[in-house]
């Protein structure tokens, strides 16, 4: 028998590093799901991928058993990298903390997609270009 | 001891969710944690996202001086970046421990695995209590005998233990599998873990099962060879099983065993050849849906 879904939880954490602690615990915890198991799964899954980001949506289901599928990094992840810089700006009106060109924006489009609802590159590529502005990253040709 | 987060929450519009993220991201604890909106469908496991409604973006900073100026740089940054994209204010609120990591302990009831009775101290024992018990209470600790890792070291410790032996639980989370091997008549147990709850939940388990003169709880790992040891169980992951090969294959005595699992599948023959390659031969394999578990053995000298 098919089992009823109780809550949707996606979670940014680093690669192969969750805890029980925040943002882990408090997201899976009032779901009724154990913490240490979601944690042992989840590192044991992502080891390989260590220093990045990498969201996984968990599905809690009405009995607390839960299945996840982990995804690609967030954009602005792959951002930092792409620009090569630790963080996004302080002030992203204000302040320029990096550049990365289109090459790059369509590159991370691309391996964004299988994430996005969307089939169409150039609409990705916008989203990409829209957080790029948000971090106080410049586009250059 | 109970530790309180402060709790930062957006509820942004889709189009913001991500950039609020990286700032969330940027200044909490760990990460961020994203709620999506979901419409159940009532028949069976699927769900629709409600892409009109707001996603919630959460992060937590601990509540002591260092949590709360990291909270202002976090406000401060949500501020900046309200400017160029819309969304509604932050909240904050306050959270107890209590209030998240106890919630699964009312799904956590006896079970049996192999010879084994799990039983979390709040239950009762259930009668007649035929089986090994071994009373659980994990805390923030990995080991309640549920996880597939667990089960299988579980069960290949009451085959493989002869009463006796000097064993060592490296890893030992909540305790499990060292007080298992201390009721299988083991001579000795050395628990080991690195994490201080861990530490903390084992010793407090250990006394509750009256196992105290058998298993020695210490915060800690293996440096390289000690012991030696007649039996090893290892439940940890890839990573730290490749990392501590050649410390656990020098502390297995003649003939002693190595049990090692926390490993999918597709990394058991890796592990399997590593660990014969520093000499010990591969007795067993074992699988629980994805994971794997290994046997093995130092030859008799």
């Amino acid at each position: 028998m098919a089992k009823k879904v109780r809550a949707v939880v996606k979670l940014q954490i680093p690669a192969g590093k969750a805890t029980p602690a925040p943002p882990v615990g408090t997201a899976l915890g009032p779901h009724g799901v154990n913490i240490m198991a979601f944690c042992k799964e989840y590192n044991e899954r992502t080891a390989a991928q260590a220093g990045m980001i990498i969201p996984v949506v968990v599905t809690i289901y009405e009995d607390r058993s839960f299945t996840f599928v982990t995804k690609t990094p967030p954009v602005s992840d792959l951002l930092k990298k792409a620009a090569g810089i630790e963080k996004g700006a302080t002030s992203p009106g204000h302040q320029k903390v990096g550049r990365v060109t289109r090459q790059q924006i369509r590159e991370i489009a691309q391996m964004k997609l299988p994430d996005l609802n969307t089939r169409d590159l150039e609409a990705a590529m916008r989203m990409v270009e829209g957080s790029a502005r948000s971090m106080g990253i410049e586009i250059v040709d | 001891m109970s530790v309180a987060w402060l709790e930062v929450s957006v509820a942004a519009q889709r189009e913001a969710a991500d950039a609020v993220a990286e700032v969330l991201g940027r200044y909490g604890h760990g990460g961020v944690a994203v709620e999506e909106p979901i419409r159940p469908d009532p028949e069976g496991d699927g769900y629709e996202i409600d892409l009109t409604a707001p996603v919630i973006v959460r992060a937590y900073v601990p509540e002591n001086g260092a949590g709360r100026r990291r909270l202002g740089r976090l406000l401060r940054a949500l501020w900046h970046l309200r400017q160029v994209v819309d969304f509604p204010e932050p909240e904050v609120r306050t959270l107890a421990e209590a209030d998240w990591a106890q919630a699964w302990k009312e799904h956590f009831k006896p079970h049996r695995v192999g010879p084994f009775l799990i039983v979390p101290p709040w239950a009762d024992l259930p009668a007649p209590a035929d089986g090994l018990p071994v009373i659980v209470d994990p805390g923030l600790a990995f080991g309640t005998g549920l996880h597939p890792t667990t089960r299988l070291c579980l069960e290949l410790a009451a085959e493989l233990l002869r009463p006796g032996e000097a064993v060592l639980d490296l890893g030992t989370g909540s305790g499990i599998l060292a007080m298992a091997a201390a009721r299988l008549g083991a001579g000795s147990v050395l628990a080991l873990d690195i994490d201080p709850l861990a530490v903390k939940a084992a010793r407090a388990n250990v006394r509750r099962n009256r196992l105290n003169r058998q298993v020695k709880v210490a915060k800690g790992t293996l440096k390289g060879p000690a012991g030696p040891f007649d039996l090893i169980l290892a439940n940890l992951s890839a990573p730290v099983l490749t990392e501590l090969a050649p410390a656990m294959a020098g502390s297995l005595a003649p003939g002693g065993r190595l049990v090692m699992s926390g490993l999918l599948v597709g990394r058991a023959a890796e592990l399997a050849g590593l660990y014969t390659g520093l000499g010990l031969q591969l007795l067993g394999r074992r699988t629980l849906g994805d994971w794997a578990a290994l046997v093995l053995g130092r030859g008799q000298k």
